[in-house]
């Protein structure tokens, strides 16, 4: 997939697993799991960069006499997953276009 | 590999990272760790998923940008060690006649720009001069009773002179081009300075 769309594809997906609730670095990989092997290192990647671009918020609290990162969603955060949403329908709508297109090709027999 | 082995491979294989960007990694996936371990699985379960220290670390290189990379190293986070300060005087005689020559090419080019300009405002000067010596000797000729002469003096003065203005007006283009150049130069190199200030 092209690098720059799945970017902001997974950072949309990770701001997503933690928009209702915060949320920590396994429970978003087990919750994105169904949808997306997201590596660990992946993971770090997007949480570093949504965190210094104001959508998220980190915090450690106590978990079982050890320090766990908690992650919260920003008033930006939401903001931008209203965006993605926004993009997505102008995105989907020339995907369907495409793949429409590919399927005529392939029944008239030209691949 | 237990989650101690784990994580001591992963400390050595991120040497090249800056420090508190390696600790910050380390804590994340000692977490990650401690969050499988904690639903049952052993720690040799929790570690085999992720891959070996070394190939998380070559990721974790890779989508660093290089020019952070760079300046972790142009950064000096020690004194200079004995055996370098000796490697830099050694060197000194390779080194500084180097860096002086690089120094002195950058200056010759500049100053051969503007030579350029110079001599272009000399030749136009040469013509202005031409000019108004040709209407002078024009004048003689005239009071000498040589129209035929006079009047060869009168035009050559005059190409003179239109080739003087000319050319100033391409001297002036010049020497405003050479200014904005300089100033380019100028912040080029402040901005090499500003580069390094920010790291410290």
């Amino acid at each position: 997939m092209d690098a720059q769309l799945k970017r902001g594809l997974l950072d949309s997906c990770v701001l997503a697993a933690i928009r209702n609730k915060d949320s920590y670095g396994y429970q978003i990989i087990k919750d994105l799991k169904p949808y997306t092997e997201l590596s660990e290192s992946t993971l770090y990647t997007i949480l570093k960069r949504l965190e210094s671009a104001g959508m998220l918020t980190v915090r450690s609290a106590e978990h079982n006499g050890r320090l766990r990162k908690y992650y919260r969603i920003t008033g930006a955060g939401t903001d931008r997953l209203r965006e993605f949403r926004e993009e997505w329908s102008e995105i989907s709508a020339i995907a369907e276009f495409i793949i429409r297109e590919c399927e005529n090709d392939d029944k008239a027999g030209i691949s | 590999m237990t989650k101690q082995e784990f994580l001591d491979r992963l400390r050595r294989s991120l040497a090249g990272l800056p420090l508190e960007d390696a600790e910050e990694r380390l804590a994340f996936y000692d977490e990650m760790i401690d969050d499988r371990t904690e639903e049952g699985l052993s720690e040799e379960e929790a570690v085999s998923s992720f891959g070996t220290p070394e190939e998380i670390a070559d990721q974790i290189l890779s989508e660093i940008p290089l020019s952070r990379l760079v300046r972790e190293r142009v950064k000096p986070k020690r004194a200079l060690r004995a055996w370098e300060i000796v490697l830099l005087v050694l060197g000194f005689p390779v080194w500084f006649p180097i860096l002086i020559s690089l120094c002195i090419i950058a200056l010759s080019v500049y100053v051969v720009l503007w030579s350029v300009i110079v001599s272009l405002y000399a030749v136009d000067l040469a013509l202005a001069v031409s000019a108004v010596g040709g209407i002078a000797l024009a004048v003689r000729a005239l009071l000498q009773g040589q129209p035929t002469q006079a009047a060869a003096f009168v035009g050559a003065s005059l190409l003179c002179a239109g080739l003087a203005i000319l050319l100033f007006l391409g001297c002036v283009k010049a020497t405003k081009g050479a200014v904005i150049l300089t100033k380019r130069i100028g912040r080029w190199i402040k901005s090499l300075f500003v580069r390094k200030g920010e790291n410290s």
